[in-house]
Parts: C-alpha cells; sequence; structure tokens
C-alpha cells in the first residue's frame, strides 16, 4: 500500500513537473527571422531604423535595457550596469557595472568603454554624427571614476532620466577603436553582445553565432541566428508560412495574422499590444483659416475616433484611441478622462454638430476646400487619409488629397507647403519627454510641422521633464495633452498603431511590447525544436 | 565591317555622356536627398539640422553642383563608381552580388523563353489555322496577358497551398551549391520566361508566316526541297531577326527591370537595388545603376547589329 502511494505520489510530481521541464529553456538552434530593411549603417548611435536594430543588436549591450518580460516596454532592468543609484539632488546618476564582461575581440569591458560611448553619443566630435544628442541635453558630463563606476552630471534634475538610458540604439562601444576612428563602428561590429559576427551579405542576410565567452552564464539559448532581409510584406508572410522564418519583429497586418493563424493553427501564437507609433495631422499654423484654433478643433471634432478605430483595426495597423501616450502604459489618460477631449467624445453627432458650429462661427462656409497631404506608403497612411477625408465630408468639408512619394516627403512639408499634412512619430520607449518633444514650439523643435509657437506648451513640457514624483507629473502631463489636443488643437492625433506578431509556436522567451525597437538582443530567446 | 564596329563603339561615348548629364540632372530635381531619406522618415522625436548638416557635408552634397558632376565624371573615367550614398559601401561591391543574380535570372529566363518561342512560333506558323496553331495562340496571348509578378504569386500561393513549401528566401551562388541555387531561380525564371516567349512566339510566328510566303520559299518547294531544310535553312534564318531583336532587348531589360517579380521571390537582384537606391536618393548609387544599365543596352543593341549582318548578308553597312 504505501510502494502505491509512492509510486502515485512520484507520478504525480512527474505529471507536475512536465509543463516545467517544456518551459525550460533550450539550447540550440538557428533562429531565422526576416528583417523588412536593411541597415545603412552599423552605428546605432548615428542610425535611427529598426532595419539596425533587429539584426545589428544582438551583437551588443546597452547600460540598462527594458526588461525583457515586460510587455508594457518601460521597466529599466540591469544589463552592463547590474545596479544604480541617484543623488538626492536627482542631478548625479552613479552605475555600477558587471565585472568580468569581455569584447568579442577577448579585452576586457570598463567605465572607459561607456564613457567613451556616450561622449560620442551626447558630445560627438566635430564631423561624427549623433542621432540622439539633442535627447541628452541635460547632461553636463559622464565621469568614469574607476574601471566599474560610470557616473552622469545633469544639469537640472529630470524624470526621464533612466528612461533614455534604456534606448536599445545605444550600443557600448570599445574606447579604444572609438578613440582611433570614431567612424569605425559605421562599417565594423564588435560589441559584447550574446552574439558575434558571421556575416553580412549585402541585401541579403546577417548572420550571427552564439558568444560562448557571454557575461550572462548559460546564455543565449540559441546557437545563432540568421536576419533575411525581405522588403515584400507578402514574402515575409510567405516565409512564416512556409516554415522558412521562425518571427518577423516588426509586425504583420491583421489579415497576415488570421491567413497565417488559418494555415498554420497551433504552429502559430499570437502576440499583439499597443505600438508606440502613430500618424498624426500636422495643421499648418501660417495658413489660413487653420491659424484659428476653433477650425482646428473643428477638424479634430470631425473624427469619430471610437467608430473608426473598431472598423479601421479590421484592415489596417491601427486600433486605439490614443492622446500623446500609448493607451494602457503609465503616463497615458484613463479613456473616461481622454473621452472628454475634442474629438474624443463617444457622441459622434453631437461631436460633428459642434463642429459645424465652430466652422460657421470661424467663417469657414460650407464645402470649403483644402489639401490633404499624405505620404505615399500603403499602410497605414492610405486607409488613414481615406477614413479622414470622409470624416472631414461629414461635417461640410471639401477635402482633397495629394499623395507625395515617401523619400520626397518630408522635404516637401519641412518648406511648410501645406495646409494640413500626416506627420508620424515612432519611438523606442513609452516615455513623455520623447513622445511629447514633437509638439514644442517650432523655434525649439523645427520637426513641429504645425509651425506654431506656444510658450505655455513648452514650459508645461519642462515641467513635467523635471518633475521626479510621478503622481505629478502624470498631472502636467494631462494638462499638456489637453493644451495640445483640445484647448489649441495645435496636431491631431488619428489612432495608436496596434502591432500584431504572429510567429512559430517554436519561439520562446519572447515577449512583445509597444515599441518594435525594443528586445531584440536575442538573449532570452529559444526554440522548442 | 572592322570599321563599321569600331564607329558603333565610338558612338557609345556621347550617348553614355548624355545619359550621365540626364540622370545626374534628373536626380538633383526629384525632391528630397539620401540625408532626409536617411534621418526624417523614421518618425525620430529629435531631429537636428546639424546632424543632417555633417552628413550633407560628408557625402559631399554641399559642394556646388558643376563640382559634384565634375568628380563624378572623373571618377567615371578610372572605372571608379566611388561609395553608395546610403551604405558608404563601395559600389562595386553593393553591385557584384545582385549582378550575379540578376544575369544568371537574365540567362535562364532568356533560355526558357527562347526554347520555348522559336519552336512554337514555327510550329504555330506551318500548321497556320489548325487547332495546333489556335493552342500556342492561347498560350501566348495568356503569357502576353499574365504579369510575370502576378504567375510569381501564382506560383507561390500553389507552392504554399498544395505543398506547404516555398522556395530559398536566402541566394546560394550556383558555384557554392548548384542544387539550392536552381531550386530558388527557377520559379522565378519559369514567371518571367513565359511571359517573355509569349512576345517571341507571336514574333517568330508572323515573321515566320511572313517569309514562307516569300518567292524564295515557292522556288525552294518547287525545287523539291525537304520542308525540314527549307525551314531551317531559308525561312528561319530570315525570320528569325526581329525575334532575336526582340530577346536581346528583353535580356537587357531583365538585368535591372524585374523590381516586382524580384520582390515577391525575394531575389536580391538588380531591379531591388534600383528601386531602393532611387527611393532613398542614393545619387551615386541610381547614377552608377542607371549608366550599367545604358551600357549593357548599347552593348546588346551593338552585338545585335553584328549578329544582324552575319545572319543576313543582303544587309551591308558603310
Amino acid at each position: 500500500m504505501r510502494d502505491t502511494r509512492r509510486l502515485l505520489a512520484l507520478a504525480f510530481a512527474f505529471l507536475l513537473a512536465l509543463p516545467l521541464h517544456a518551459q525550460t529553456p533550450r539550447n540550440g538552434g538557428e533562429l531565422v527571422f526576416p528583417v523588412p530593411s536593411e541597415p545603412p549603417s552599423y552605428d546605432g548611435h548615428r542610425e535611427e531604423t529598426f532595419g539596425l536594430i533587429h539584426p545589428i543588436a544582438p551583437f551588443y549591450n546597452t547600460l540598462l535595457r527594458v526588461d525583457p518580460n515586460d510587455k508594457g516596454g518601460t521597466k529599466p532592468y540591469p544589463s552592463l550596469a547590474e545596479s544604480w543609484t541617484v543623488s538626492p539632488d536627482g542631478k548625479t546618476y552613479t552605475f555600477k557595472l558587471r565585472k568580468g564582461v569581455k569584447f568579442h575581440d577577448g579585452s576586457e569591458m570598463t567605465s572607459k568603454d561607456v564613457k567613451a560611448s556616450y561622449d560620442k553619443i551626447i558630445f560627438p566630435a566635430p564631423g561624427v554624427g549623433s542621432t540622439r544628442k539633442g535627447q541628452y541635453a541635460d547632461v553636463e558630463k559622464v565621469e568614469a571614476p574607476d574601471a566599474l563606476t560610470v557616473v552622469f552630471r545633469l544639469k537640472e534634475k529630470s524624470g526621464s532620466f533612466i528612461s533614455s538610458l534604456l534606448s536599445p540604439y545605444n550600443f557600448i562601444y570599445k574606447a579604444e577603436i572609438l578613440a582611433k576612428d570614431p567612424h569605425w563602428y559605421e562599417k565594423n561590429i564588435m560589441g559584447t553582445g550574446p552574439f558575434t559576427f558571421v556575416e553580412h551579405v549585402k541585401g541579403s542576410h546577417v548572420v550571427g553565432k552564439k558568444n560562448p565567452n557571454y557575461w550572462d552564464k548559460g546564455k543565449p539559448y540559441l546557437d545563432g541566428f540568421r536576419a533575411i532581409f525581405i522588403s515584400s510584406s507578402s514574402a515575409q508572410v510567405a516565409a512564416v508560412r512556409g516554415e522558412r522564418a521562425h518571427i518577423q519583429f516588426r509586425g504583420f497586418t491583421p489579415k497576415d495574422r488570421d491567413t497565417l493563424k488559418e494555415a498554420l493553427g497551433d504552429k502559430i501564437t499570437v502576440q499583439e499590444s499597443a505600438w508606440d507609433c502613430i500618424l498624426m495631422v500636422a495643421i499648418n499654423h501660417e495658413k489660413k483659416p487653420f491659424d484659428d484654433k476653433r477650425v482646428r478643433r473643428a477638424l479634430s471634432l470631425a473624427l469619430d475616433r471610437h467608430t473608426g478605430s473598431k472598423a479601421l483595426s479590421q484592415i489596417a495597423i491601427v486600433k486605439h484611441v490614443a492622446g500623446v501616450q500609448v493607451p494602457g502604459t503609465p503616463f497615458a489618460t484613463p479613456p473616461e478622462e481622454l473621452n472628454k477631449l475634442a474629438g474624443y467624445w463617444t457622441d459622434a453627432a453631437k461631436s460633428r454638430a459642434e463642429a459645424k458650429r465652430l466652422l460657421k462661427e470661424a467663417g469657414v462656409p460650407e464645402g470649403f476646400s483644402f489639401t490633404f497631404k499624405n505620404r505615399g506608403i500603403p499602410m497605414p497612411y492610405e486607409p488613414l487619409g481615406v477614413w479622414m477625408i470622409d470624416q472631414w465630408r461629414q461635417v461640410g468639408l471639401n477635402v482633397k488629397q495629394e499623395v507625395i512619394e515617401a523619400a520626397a516627403y518630408y522635404g516637401v512639408i519641412r518648406k511648410g507647403d501645406f495646409e494640413a499634412a500626416m506627420d508620424f512619430q515612432c519611438g523606442y520607449i513609452v516615455e513623455p519627454d520623447l513622445d511629447m518633444y514633437k509638439f514644442l514650439s517650432t523655434d525649439r523643435n523645427p520637426a513641429n510641422y504645425g509651425r506654431y509657437k506656444d510658450p505655455v506648451l513648452d514650459q508645461l513640457y519642462d515641467q513635467q521633464s523635471r518633475e521626479t514624483n510621478v503622481e505629478k507629473r502624470k498631472q502636467i502631463v494631462r494638462q499638456f495633452e489637453k493644451r495640445v489636443l483640445d484647448e489649441e488643437a495645435h496636431y491631431l492625433m488619428t489612432l495608436q498603431w496596434h502591432r500584431i506578431i504572429p510567429h512559430s509556436s517554436k519561439v520562446k522567451g519572447w515577449t512583445i511590447t509597444p515599441s518594435h525597437y525594443l528586445n531584440n538582443t536575442l538573449d532570452t530567446v529559444w526554440l522548442t525544436q | 565591317m572592322g570599321y563599321y564596329i569600331l564607329k558603333r563603339l565610338l558612338a557609345m561615348v556621347p550617348t553614355l555622356l548624355g545619359v550621365a548629364v540626364l540622370i545626374f540632372i534628373l536626380l538633383r530635381v526629384v525632391p528630397g536627398d539620401v540625408v532626409e531619406a536617411r534621418f526624417l522618415t523614421q518618425g525620430s522625436q529629435f531631429q537636428s539640422q546639424e546632424l543632417m548638416d555633417i552628413e550633407r557635408k560628408k557625402l559631399g552634397l554641399d559642394q556646388p553642383l558643376w563640382k559634384q558632376f565634375t568628380t563624378w565624371m572623373a571618377g567615371l573615367a578610372r572605372f571608379d563608381f566611388g561609395l553608395s550614398m546610403w551604405t558608404g559601401s563601395p559600389i562595386t561591391e553593393e553591385i557584384k552580388l545582385r549582378f550575379a543574380l540578376s544575369l544568371q535570372l537574365a540567362i535562364m529566363a532568356s533560355t526558357i523563353a527562347t526554347l520555348l518561342a522559336i519552336p512554337l512560333g514555327i510550329l504555330a506558323a506551318v500548321k497556320q489555322d489548325t487547332w495546333v496553331d489556335y493552342a500556342v495562340r492561347v498560350f501566348s496571348i495568356a503569357g502576353l496577358a499574365t504579369p510575370s509578378f502576378w504567375l510569381g504569386i501564382l506560383m507561390i500561393l500553389t507552392m504554399l497551398i498544395v505543398f506547404k513549401w516555398v522556395p530559398p528566401m536566402v541566394f546560394t551562388p550556383f558555384w557554392v551549391d548548384p542544387w539550392q541555387n536552381l531550386v530558388q531561380l527557377i520559379w522565378p525564371a519559369l514567371a518571367v520566361g513565359y511571359r517573355y516567349s509569349a512576345v517571341g512566339t507571336r514574333m517568330m510566328r508572323s515573321a515566320m508566316l511572313e517569309v514562307l510566303r516569300e518567292d524564295y520559299i515557292r522556288t525552294a518547294r518547287a525545287k523539291g526541297l525537304w520542308t525540314k531544310l527549307i525551314l531551317s535553312r531559308h525561312a528561319l534564318k530570315n525570320a528569325i531577326l526581329p525575334v532575336l531583336t526582340i530577346i536581346s532587348l528583353e535580356f537587357a531589360f531583365l538585368l535591372g527591370g524585374l523590381v516586382v517579380t524580384e520582390q515577391v521571390f525575394n531575389l536580391n537582384g538588380l531591379g531591388m537595388l534600383f528601386v531602393e537606391a532611387i527611393a532613398r536618393r542614393d545619387y551615386t548609387l541610381t547614377q552608377a545603376l542607371v549608366m550599367l544599365v545604358a551600357t549593357v543596352f548599347l552593348l546588346v543593341n551593338f552585338f545585335v547589329d553584328i549578329a544582324y549582318a552575319w545572319l543576313d548578308p543582303r544587309i551591308r553597312y558603310r
């Protein structure tokens, strides 16, 4: 009897252990993924495209990273820095680095390398381009007091400094190489990451293999990865469907997801998330009648975002009704509060009636005609453009769409040669400082294509940026949002993008986040077979 | 003949110069440049004019246009295409792999097209207004009406749905693994070759019909010559001239013009490179590709003219 019980207990324990065993990462295998575009160079400090992040990030580490298991994509997580402290005045950040981290050439990574990398980003030498220099305008200097300590001294305290260090682009390079040639990393790869570089065949693929000396013992689980450059979305879908690729990290359309799910059933796992990308409408304040905020408010009030969300999310990569922050993230305005802003009301008829009233009050005649410039990219510019024109038509506006070729688009918009135009923003992390910078006065941010100056808005931005108390900061973000989207209606938000990643069920250890720039180090990813 | 060849070769120089001037001006007239394409299109929150100025200086875009042109022409004279403005890599390196793929695909598609077009065209002409002729005509008209990329999509979907298989997505050079290479390239070659054979078949049929009505063919028949001999020795040699022109020009087109087919099959060829270079405003790469394609067209035309002289002794050149 006792033996039978023991056997039963053992069998029970075995059964309990089974699912755990199934989730234990397995070593081996090559992850294959299509990348829709190719890196222009290998220098993360210079470039700003997922085409670089997806195939190149696995060769590098950053000082901090976003927690690879955080679906919200905002939680700081140690990487090369294992811990950090902030001085009481909030102006000094001290990072303790990991011991024994080695570059792929075998040399030790120290604070000198971190300092040299951040100096290149924040204080680039003449003739060296740094895309994110403006993001660190508050940094006074970077110091390396000893081999394992890095100190960032700020001019002002900041509510977003830690978030800014989570940038997946801020690869840590070797100081000695940078000292000899600050451009070396544009054409060469040598980092501390979980994979070492094997080859890049131009226009075809990048291959990486497991770094056997990786500092995070036991990782990576994969033997290697192969990033294949496939620009056509139908060919990307075919690659996943034909099991030539496991995953595409940028995102597929709802239709692609349904096709893959229907064809492959359980062999496909779908992860979805709000996406930190949004199309906005820049309204040129220098053109009449758009200098009148009543007209701008009317343009926003005309959009029935709630109904649009239901319809457009079936055919396009947009879904969420959003303010200046990605819905569901720490600083996002809750829906019930957001729905009080102009253009976010749930009663579309009331909203349109108000739009018509405002247009009449501003002296805009029925059938008033203007041109809306849109960028020549099918998804999601085309469906959103068509939807908005229809919405504006319903308040008596006659809008003509002019589609401009993608590469020429910003050249035209920057000159201010438009009345209303589609604008775009995509971030690596949901952070008010990053997401709201776009709306600052044109003398502070030339990428504000609305061409307006609003000192009140600028002041609110600075206030929230300096505020380290999260709740107080949220309140200022709300005020900023109300001003930019409702009171002044400087910009119109369309719908937040929706990220859909249908991937092979063999892929484990990867969590979707709102940014397609995050979670591409691949150290936690493994294949079941 | 030698004088003619020399004259034709020399005539290429002003043509190429004209192409160079035209493409240089056209690219600069189109709005946007490589720096804007690189730093303004990713939706970045922080855009810096300083960064854009640094990049423009680095690429020589701050120089006056005449200087940019003369620098480029001086490089061309030394067969130095320079560096790609987008990647910073030597243009020869950018083109090399893609050229190998496009050339192989063009050869394979042309071979398939020729092997289909010539016999089918002859057969349709010889069996005019019979069921054979009708079948060939339907086959060739269907080919004309079907874009090769669409046929490619159908092929991929059929392979996916029926066989749950797609061709490899990464190009393997023939000398590395011939089987893998052919498994990838045979499908686009068939898709393109069929479309391209349709034009040849129609041309072959009509040229053959015209020649078969000539007096010298009637004379040959009256002499009691074998039909096979009449067709191959007397009719084909004359009827093939326009087909040869079409096949040759199509071959040149295939080298850089298969953009959508390359996208469908994810082929890393010159067509895709061309479109990407234009979309990115990569002036140096676009200019080099235009010059390459123009040279190929000129050379193909040159060889066609030589072949004309060889095939048809009635053609005399001064």
